[in-house]
């Protein structure tokens, strides 16, 4: 009778890492399905390319790093499906599979691989796109109308022409935009989502959305003619970066207390960006910049002992 | 704390049974906290049943009886789950079991003869640690909560909740008994919410004066793990936080188990030392989960022999305690010890799991009852930072295991914790 001798515990919860992981797929299915309605043939070339590049780098890579391949973890679909779904419609094929190597081999892969790395990798390739092709990341075009007529997104419009988008037209997101991050209500759905099968912890949802409503409040009474909380909240990437980045756990504070002081500072920093920059938008550089104060955020913000 | 799916169906509503004819006993010297008892009989002894074989050595330590009238075969190390081998006793049985007659002047004994009797009959908690009774009993310190630690709050066992359904009066006469001792002002009986029916009936207890036990009541806890670890009782009870380097009486507080006032009411009642306990077998590879009374020192093995357990299929991984806290073992030749609440046989749900890298998601931290970073222990183990290991406070960990059950990463983190304690204790 061969037995199995272990350390205790000898229950374990069900969810592990490819679960998380693949609840985060099947929480982002409700902004692809939006974005390959309101974006047709582009929305489906781009995510197929992201997600596919994104899956053979990673396996390359742990050949060559001779590791067991962890590509049944999720992982690497969901930065592919992340990073696609930040992209304009009208991005090249190029660029895709440029922003999603670097994603992979640098955002990743360069820190040491799942759980290492300090940046959001879909953000980094992002951001590594925005540098490369400023002029491709910031052409938008209007939903149903891909390669043709090339059109503002409502930041852009509400920030350098002052005309508001209706507020109805946002949440469903027929609006110019990146793929995945027109329609709020999809958005929304998913995180919710995650949310409820606690995937991902509310705190910095909470804190995030929090600051940025208090934020823009304090905007328009000061100034009338600044856009509404609703406006905010429901324009740009920041619903998809608040449920779907700022939640990434390998890159957020570890204590609840650090979650919070990373969601509310994120808020303020994207709702400065869209202020005072000249910069239409700021999830993602906010993002990536709490990112970095991650690791300053969890030596600060150590769990107390119990009765210490 | 975390919520477990309880596994406790069917075996909880079962009657316990009894097993009191085994062979061959194997007592170890060692079944409790402190230093083994010291043997005092030779090999070939004959002995009566609850007669004395091995001495109470130091002040913390506890005697250790003969289970059965028996005859010493032999004095030889043997199976210890904690220890690997340990100087054990075997007994060969010999006699028939013997009934013990009820003391007459309980009434009339001192609280320094109710110790005294507590330590002869080598009583210790039972809950898992098996701390000698008569040392808790004796605090340095004013007392003035007792806390009777109903909650059995590991999954599947059930043997404390069988006993406080078949023995509840014998368990009161037993908290009787220890409040003369530690005369606190107040008593809570600890359960959770799937004992209700046990807290109905104390109520009822408590309502007719039945027992006189000074400011009994009951509080129902929500059923989480570890809600029965010693720290977490005394807050959830009395919202009194105990760090992880004081101890209960710091705050005026003991806990005992149901199970150590049941057998402190053998002792002085029918002045039967402690050679056998209420154990609970479970897990999917036994045919019939159950609770069964067995004498001390009583193998797996002859359980087995006997057919009063049978395996359905062969099990996988053979547990000594809870799933939760429990160690595994590598063949059927252990005994039974005093602190022994269960024996957990698993077939289906033993499970093999790979480690993977720290996501840091925090699921660790947020569990721990003791507020602590598990995940921190793991990093600095594996890069033997062990110098770090105590600003992280390490020895507050009491190796629930809540955080090793949640990691999504599958990460042995109570495993990192004791492999560190080692070394953060050789540091200093
Ligand atoms: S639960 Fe596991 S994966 Fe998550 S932070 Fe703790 S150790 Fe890391
Ligand atoms: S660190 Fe220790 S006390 Fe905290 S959950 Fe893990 S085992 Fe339990």
């Amino acid at each position: 009778m061969p037995l199995q001798i272990s350390s205790s515990p000898h229950l374990k919860a069900k969810a592990d890492t490819p679960f998380v992981m693949l609840q985060v797929v099947v929480a982002l299915i409700p902004a692809t399905a939006a974005s390959i309605y309101f974006f047709r043939q582009r929305a489906v070339f781009l995510i197929a390319v992201c997600i596919s590049v994104s899956l053979l780098t990673e396996h390359i890579i742990y050949r060559i790093r001779r590791k067991p391949s962890t590509l049944g973890d999720w992982s690497a679909v969901v930065t592919g499906l992340l990073l696609a779904l930040t992209l304009p419609p009208a991005t090249k094929w190029y660029a895709a599979i440029l922003g999603t190597l670097f994603a992979i081999l640098v955002g990743k892969h360069l820190f040491g691989g799942l759980g290492t790395n300090i940046f959001n990798p879909a953000l980094i390739g992002r951001a590594f796109l925005m540098a490369a092709y400023p002029k491709m990341m910031t052409t938008f075009t209007e939903p149903f109308s891909v390669d043709t007529v090339t059109s503002a997104t409502p930041l852009s419009l509400q920030k350098f022409s002052a005309s508001l988008t209706p507020l109805k037209e946002l949440f469903i997101g027929n609006v110019a935009g990146s793929l995945g991050e027109t329609s709020a209500l999809c958005i929304i759905a998913g995180g919710l989502y995650l949310l409820i099968r606690k995937i991902a912890d509310w705190r910095i949802p909470l804190s995030l959305l929090g600051s940025v409503i208090i934020v823009s409040l304090i905007a328009q009474f000061l100034n009338q003619a600044n856009a509404s909380v609703l406006f905010h909240l429901l324009s740009g990437g920041l619903l998809l970066g608040t449920f779907f980045m700022a939640t990434d756990p390998v890159t957020t504070p570890i204590s609840q207390k650090g979650r919070y002081i990373f969601g509310a500072g994120c808020g303020v920093l994207i709702m400065v960006i869209r202020y005072f920059s000249g910069l239409p938008e700021g999830v993602m550089y906010s993002i990536l910049f709490f990112n970095s104060l991650t690791p300053l955020i969890n030596r600060y913000t150590p769990r107390h002992p119990f009765g210490r | 704390m975390v919520v477990i799916e309880e596994h406790k169906h069917p075996q909880h509503n079962i009657k316990s049974q009894k097993f009191d004819n085994p062979d061959k006993l194997y007592l170890p010297v060692s079944q409790h906290t402190g230093k083994p008892a010291s043997v005092c009989m030779e090999k070939g002894a004959e002995v009566e049943e609850g007669q004395l074989i091995a001495r109470q050595n130091g002040y913390i330590s506890a005697c250790i009886h003969a289970p059965k009238g028996s005859k010493v075969t032999d004095i030889t190390p043997w199976y210890h789950p904690n220890f690997g081998r340990m100087e054990s006793l075997v007994l060969k049985c010999t006699k028939e079991s013997k009934s013990y007659k009820t003391r007459s002047n309980v009434g009339g004994l001192y609280p320094e003869e109710l110790l005294d009797i507590i330590q002869k009959k080598g009583i210790v908690g039972m809950g898992g640690a098996a701390f000698p009774t008569h040392v808790k009993l004796k605090p340095p310190k004013n007392i003035d909560t007792l806390i009777i630690n109903g909650c059995e709050c590991e999954p599947y066992l059930s043997a404390d909740y069988r006993l406080m359904k078949e023995n509840l009066k014998e368990i009161c006469k037993g908290v009787e008994l220890i409040c003369r001792i530690v005369k606190p002002k107040k008593v809570i009986f600890a359960l959770e919410d799937n004992k209700s029916d046990v807290a109905k009936k104390i109520n009822l207890f408590s309502s007719i004066k039945k027992f006189n036990i000074p400011g009994l009541e009951t509080t129902v806890l929500k059923s989480t793990y570890p809600q029965g670890g010693e720290k977490q009782l005394i807050f959830s009870t009395t919202r009194r936080k105990i760090s992880g380097d004081k101890l209960p009486l710091d705050v005026g507080c003991i806990v005992q188990n149901v199970a150590t006032c049941f057998a402190v009411y053998e002792a002085v009642y029918l002045d039967k030392p402690l050679i056998e306990r209420m154990v609970s077998f479970c897990g999917d590879a036994l045919e019939e989960p159950k609770n069964i009374w067995v004498r001390i020192g009583t193998t797996l093995q002859e359980l087995f022999e006997k057919k009063i357990l049978s395996f359905a299929g062969e099990p996988k991984k053979i547990i000594s305690g809870g799933p939760m806290m429990g160690v595994t073992l590598d063949c059927l030749n252990y005994p039974v010890l005093k602190g022994t609440g269960g024996f957990l046989f698993l077939n289906r749900d033993a499970k093999n799991y790979e480690e993977q890298p720290c996501i840091k998601c925090g699921r660790c931290v947020d569990v721990c009852p003791m507020n602590l970073m598990p995940l921190m222990y793991a990093k600095m183990v594996k890069h033997e930072e062990f110098g770090r290991l105590n600003e992280f406070y390490i020895k507050d960990c009491i190796e629930c295991g809540c955080c090793a059950y949640i990691c999504p990463s599958r990460i042995p983190l109570v495993h990192y914790v004791k492999t560190g304690k080692k070394y953060a204790v050789a540091d200093k």
